[in-house]
């Protein structure tokens, strides 16, 4: 087997941590219960501690400053403008306010368990390329093809609206700092970005791309790092699982 | 052993097509280095490294001859976007020096590489043929190489016919600022350190030429002054006033982009220039030439409407119609990066008298080229890039 994570306690393949975290991420969608979110969260907190050690507490910083916000605005609507949850059980109904900042948090806290799961599995394999992750992963040719596709799509957007960016701020139309201008002009970055997506496109398809055959290259280096589904792979899933079923269990 | 066969002729005399067939003749397998990112680099990566494993053989490749075009550890973890347009040709020729392709075609790339880089370069090609790979190369700078088959292209017309003598009889007098440029630093966010406190004086009424080798920072300077970036320390005077171009846009450059497609705010010229021209404030738009006017220019850079879509055009032409909007003198200052790449000697050799022919009327005037010939034709001030700071040195016309 290649080098796998090598700042992880746990040498797990990509495919491994993938198929942890899309468990972790189906066990949070459908935990509804206080109870089954926060044995979640404990579990994914300690899977996160054996496999990034000290980078844990990043990983757990970065999916806290995407939840706050959010957090912050749906305490104002529900606990502050509403004052109760949309549905409230006999238990608590003398309680509406406390009811809806459960209600608020608990979805809050399956949002941080997803962003955190993702994260420590993009952490976990951080000193691999893009393509060698994706060449990693235990699936087939086409679906490796299409995920590298998927990026390259995404680059390129990323690289026209940085591109439209430029023009539009050195013709006069936009300002680096935020400023009314650039609001008046989202529209013409919009197009201006979605034309130089098809000008880069129709130059690759064109140009570069008929003459290296360069898509048939993509077959022999996904396959260059392919590896297998490990039996710690296999553990690590099962124990996900089981964690889960026992996090709902406490619900 | 194979020669390299070198392409000449004029633009639109059909040189790309023949580069294209000659690298794929006899059923070779061929690699292709565009001008520009999009025909230079595969597009399926989103980091140097993973660029050159998608062309990296596992074969042995004990007779291929070696190019290093990225040296250093950090190198190899950048975006293949972030890398300038000189960098992206040497990474594509590392990446054909790894590769088992038996065919290497340049169009016009290795006009955007430093003078070191390019006879690196040039050397390589001289290599590929010795160890029999096919090496077809298109480079405006280039008429002819010891040991290099000539193939000459023939001109026929197609349009895009120039009146540079026009042009630069309709350009206008322009009085531009002074401007200072005190104390500037400029990193990354990621570290990297570009200029660490620059101070020049840019005077109009000259032509100032950039250089430092590929990657030393010359866009980014450029982006600064634009506002694209805004500096980590120093800053910028105007006529002795504070500007923060970064904060009020862009008020003193018009700028021809090294790749045109960098350039456009529009999906044909007219969309384009009323657009800036909705932008300007009421002394630069005074200066705003009428529709007959600017359809005058267009027509003088092989252009004969206002309304073709831009990107259905070959890209020369293109090139050629990005230097329209510094011409039109509304913008006090203008700013050309790497101008001649792709263009004849003679559409370079027009160029440069219209250039020097801005700067005399009062236009502030800087340019980024690598091309030595054509920057000897144009009486400037160089300011070259070294060390993270930018030395002015007047040189004679040569």
């Amino acid at each position: 087997m290649q080098s796998e994570s090598r700042s992880t306690g746990l040498p797990m393949s990509p495919t491994g941590a993938v198929l942890l975290g899309t468990v972790i991420t189906i066990g949070a969608i459908f935990s509804l219960r206080p109870g089954s979110v926060l044995a979640l969260m404990l579990e994914v907190g300690l899977f996160a501690a054996l496999t990034l050690k000290r980078r844990a507490a990043a990983a757990a910083g970065y999916a806290m400053m995407v939840v706050l916000p959010l957090f912050a605005f749906m305490a104002a609507v529900w606990v502050i403008v509403v004052g109760r949850p949309p549905t409230i059980g006999a238990e608590i109904a003398h309680m509406p306010r406390t009811a809806a900042l459960v209600y608020v948090a608990v979805i809050c806290a399956r949002l941080f368990i997803v962003i955190f799961i993702v994260r420590v599995t993009l952490l976990q394999f951080s000193e691999m390329t893009p393509l060698q992750f994706v060449g990693r992963l235990a699936l087939p040719l086409l679906i490796k093809k299409l995920l590298v596709l998927t990026l390259s799509l995404i680059e390129t957007l990323a690289h026209a609206v940085d591109r439209s960016r430029t023009a539009l701020i050195t013709s006069g139309l936009m300002t680096s700092r935020f400023s009314l201008r650039n609001f008046l002009h989202v529209w013409i970055l919009i197009q201006t970005a979605w034309l130089t997506v098809i000008s880069i496109a129709i130059a690759r398809i064109r140009d570069k791309w008929p003459i290296e055959n360069t898509m048939a290259r993509l077959d022999d280096v996904l396959g260059r790092f392919a590896v297998r589904f490990t039996s710690i792979d296999a553990a690590a899933a099962l124990i996900a699982v089981v964690g889960v079923a026992v996090a709902w269990s406490l619900g | 052993m194979l020669e390299p066969v070198l392409i000449t002729g004029p633009n639109f005399s059909g040189r790309s097509h023949a580069l294209r067939t000659l690298l794929v003749e006899n059923g070779r397998h061929g690699f292709f280095v565009g001008p520009y990112a999009e025909a230079a680099l595969s597009g399926l990566s989103s980091a140097v490294a993973d660029e050159i494993e998608i062309y990296r053989s596992l074969k042995p490749l004990a007779q291929r001859p070696l190019f290093i075009g990225v040296a250093t550890a950090d190198a190899v973890v950048r975006r293949p976007a972030t890398l300038s347009g000189g960098e992206q040709a040497l990474l594509a020729l590392h990446c054909f020096a790894l590769s088992d392709y038996d065919a290497i075609g340049v169009d016009t790339a290795l006009e955007q590489l430093d003078r070191l880089n390019r006879e690196r370069a040039l050397n390589f090609l001289n290599a590929c043929g010795d160890a029999n790979l096919r090496a077809v190369v298109i480079d405006n700078r280039v008429s002819q190489r010891d040991g290099w088959t000539i193939c000459r292209s023939v001109p026929h017309d197609v349009g895009f016919e120039l009146d540079f003598p026009g042009l630069i009889a309709m350009l206008r007098p322009q009085s531009a600022p002074v401007l200072d440029v005190l104390g500037l630093c400029f990193r990354y966010r990621s570290g990297h350190e570009i200029f660490r406190h620059v101070d020049l004086c840019l005077a109009p009424g000259r032509a100032y030429r950039l250089t430092g080798p590929n990657g030393s920072g010359k866009t980014t300077f450029f982006k600064i002054l634009a506002g694209v970036l805004t500096p980590t320390g120093g800053r910028l005077l105007r006529n002795g006033a504070p500007y923060r171009p970064s904060r009020e846009g862009n008020r003193v450059f018009a700028l021809s982009m090294q790749n045109p497609d960098h350039q456009w705010c529009g999906a044909t010229l007219a969309e384009d220039m009323a657009r800036r021209k909705a932008q300007l404030n009421p002394v630069a738009s005074a200066r705003f030439p009428s529709l007959p006017v600017l359809a005058s220019l267009a027509h003088k850079l092989g252009w004969t409407s206002l309304d073709q879509p831009l990107y259905e055009f070959p890209l020369a032409a293109r090139k050629r119609l990005s230097w329209l909007w510094p011409l039109a003198g509304v913008m006090p200052w203008v700013f050309l990066d790497e101008p001649s790449v792709g263009q004849d000697q003679a559409t370079r050799h027009e160029l440069a008298r219209a250039i020097t022919h801005m700067a005399k009327i009062g236009h502030g005037v800087m340019v980024v080229t690598h091309d030595d010939e054509f920057a000897a034709e144009i009486p400037h001030v160089e300011l070259r890039i070294q060390d993270r700071t930018i030395i002015q040195q007047v040189v004679p016309v040569g």
